[in-house]
């Protein structure tokens, strides 16, 4: 394999390992705490670097994945005491563990090859001149196969454990109560999370692998209501950006890393504002067309209760329903399209179809009802969900 | 009472959030089959109550059995309905998926659900008149639906003891109506009910089994005995009319 090939083959393992996770953290909200993670394995990898002098022996990435487990149960204690808020906390911690990393770094720069850029945006690029000889014979980069098996775990994690994940993080009162100890879960996800961070750090940084967790599963969040669909998605959308992105900056010459996190986002970017359903454009889409049907109800009720011709005159609707006269118009035309209004020398009366709608609607509005509009959900937004 | 079983049994139980107890030296014996309603003011500890009978909140002191045995012997006998607004609504999944959730704890880890569960489910959505949304996201489900899907998930797990955190917040007329019905029809069956309720005009109506709960136990027993004007005050204080009437 040449290294270009190497090097998307390993992005790719890493932004399928963080997506897992990162759909439960993105679920549980719970997103922050992956930042906090990143960071605060920070001397983590050093004391283990001192020790073993490899970045990726197991005994390393162990005792990183510990520094993100301890994080954890920092934050939670001092959230405990009830003086701060959850983010606060996450605040405190991190930092903290993450400056003794710095320092320790710093103090040791001499002898140690790892610097403080390496730590934040990763050497993906240096990544397959680290390899792997298995009694004599190169096998691959060493990377690859530390995140392939990383991922390997995680994904019989997944498999293993889907049912009580979900539960668990849709309804931790139930979860507890069946027997589905919500703290072992939730320490059992902080463990892969922390892991798989400390495995995908070396390559992609402290900052992008909080973007390969968080990014794919908050796209995918926006486009599907179905959590095997979500992260089926999520992994598509940490892969396509993981490639395009080494792309990127294989045209621009630009850090491999800043380009893979550019695409997450441009494409995060993308669906917000075009998902059909919770996408910016849909949801305005959505109000503008019931604040039309609002008008259109508001206005037929109007009718419905005047029988008086001076009330229901063409040319005075917008005065009796305190409407622009142009407002008044599209609304009226509306109606009249609709077949529920008819104008007779200027003075507008309900339709059978237009009295039936209005007495429908009212009815539905005071008892909610669903049953009894189920036929008009398909034609009028006013009445969906 | 001395013939009949008693389904749960709750001795000198004490919860603390934080050294303040919101539950203090709780005793209470609940026989097998009623439909009993737990009431008290805002603050009284009745989900507490729930919760730490369930095991969900680590009691300081006391014990809780179920016929019996502790209660992590017991799980597959016990349903829960928790508060709705204590889960995220906007959570990507169905309503028939959340009624299959109810399945889980009899598979234990790991096992996953099959046809079988899904039968299940089906059924306890057909029971609560949800059969047709059974595709929809939760999210575009209105509070009384939510509601209906929650309790087919108890329904689903079949079992001897309902727990049921204010089923009726928030939900219209007729969904009460038919949930108070599924619940009659549960104590027939001879399961044992408790709902931790709220408006006290339906106490007499919809359940024949009542404690009052105010931090500590004021009383327990049948509606027709215990229901009454000293109780009541006992546990809302004087104003209580206000509390009725609202």
């Amino acid at each position: 394999m040449d290294a270009q090939v190497e090097i998307q083959l390993i992005a790719a393992v890493v932004a399928i390992a963080c997506a897992i996770p990162g759909v439960f953290l993105v679920l549980r909200k719970m997103a922050l705490i992956s930042d906090a993670i990143s960071h605060s394995i920070l001397p983590g990898i050093v004391i283990g670097f001192f020790i073993t002098e490899d970045l990726n022996s197991p005994l390393l990435i162990l005792l990183a994945a510990l520094m993100g487990v301890i994080t954890v149960v920092l934050v939670e204690a001092i959230q405990k005491t009830g003086l701060v808020k959850e983010d606060t906390a996450i605040g405190l911690v991190f930092p903290a563990l993450f400056s003794i990393g710095v320092i320790l770094i710093a103090k040791n720069a001499n002898d140690v090859h790892l610097d403080v850029d390496a730590v934040l945006l990763g050497e993906l690029a240096f990544a397959p001149f680290d390899r792997l000889i298995v009694s004599g014979t190169d096998i691959g980069p060493k990377s690859l196969w530390v995140m392939g098996a990383i991922l390997l775990i995680t994904i019989g994690m997944l498999f293993a454990f889907f049912k009580e994940l979900k539960v668990s993080t849709f309804d931790a009162g139930l979860s507890a109560a069946m027997g589905f100890s919500p703290v072992v879960l939730h320490y059992g996800l902080m463990t892969v999370s922390s892991v798989t961070v400390v495995g995908a750090f070396e390559a992609v940084g402290a900052v992008l692998v909080v973007a390969l967790m968080i990014a794919p599963a908050a796209t995918a969040y926006l486009l599907t209501s179905d959590l095997k669909k979500m992260l089926v998605l999520s992994v598509i959308f940490g892969v396509f950006s993981a490639i395009a992105g080494y792309w990127v900056a294989h045209f621009l010459d630009a850090s491999i890393a800043g380009s893979m996190t550019t695409v997450l986002g441009l494409v995060f970017l993308i669906v917000y504002l075009f998902a059909p359903n919770k996408g910016l454009i849909a949801v305005m889409y959505r109000q503008k067309q019931q604040r039309t049907e609002v008008s259109l109800l508001t206005f037929l009720l109007h009718l419905n209760n005047h029988e008086e011709k001076s009330e229901r005159h063409v040319k005075h609707l917008n005065e009796h329903i305190n409407w622009q006269k142009v407002r008044a118009k599209t609304v009226l035309d509306l109606a009249e399209r609709n077949n529920l209004v008819r104008i007779d020398k200027n003075i507008v009366s309900l339709t059978t179809k237009g009295k039936e709608f209005t007495d429908l609607a009212l009815e539905y509005i005071i008892t909610n009802k669903d049953e009894k509009i189920e036929h008009m959900k398909d034609d009028f937004f006013l009445f969906r969900g | 009472m001395s013939e009949s079983k008693i389904a749960i049994r709750v001795d000198d139980l004490t919860v603390a959030y934080n050294y303040k107890p919101v539950l203090w030296d709780i005793d209470l014996e609940v026989p097998e089959g009623v439909l009993m309603a737990i009431v008290g003011p805002n603050g009284a500890g009745k989900s507490t109550l729930i919760k730490s009978i369930l095991g969900i909140i680590d009691p300081i002191a006391g014990s809780v059995s179920i016929y019996g045995k502790p209660y992590d012997k017991q799980r597959k006998l016990v349903a829960y309905v928790p508060q709705k607004g204590s889960v995220d609504w906007d959570f990507p999944t169905t309503a028939l998926d959340v009624v299959m959730m109810g399945t889980y704890g009899k598979l234990g880890w790991i096992k996953r659900p099959g046809a079988k569960q899904k039968k299940a489910a089906l059924e306890a959505l057909e029971k609560v008149g949800m059969l047709p949304f059974k595709g929809r996201q939760i999210s575009q489900l209105s509070g009384g639906q939510q509601q209906r899907v929650f309790l087919a998930r108890a329904l689903v797990q079949n079992a001897a003891i309902y727990f049921m955190d204010e089923p009726f917040q928030g939900v219209d007329a007729t969904t009460e109506i038919a949930i108070i019905n599924i619940l009659k029809e549960l104590r027939k069956a001879g399961k044992t009910v408790v709902v931790v309720h709220h408006d006290l005009q339906t106490v007499p109506e919809y359940f024949d089994w009542v404690t009052f709960l105010n931090v500590k136990k004021i009383a327990t027993g049948p509606v027709k005995d215990i229901f009454n004007d000293d109780n009541l005050t006992k546990t809302y204080g004087i104003n209580y009319k206000v509390a009725v009437n609202q």
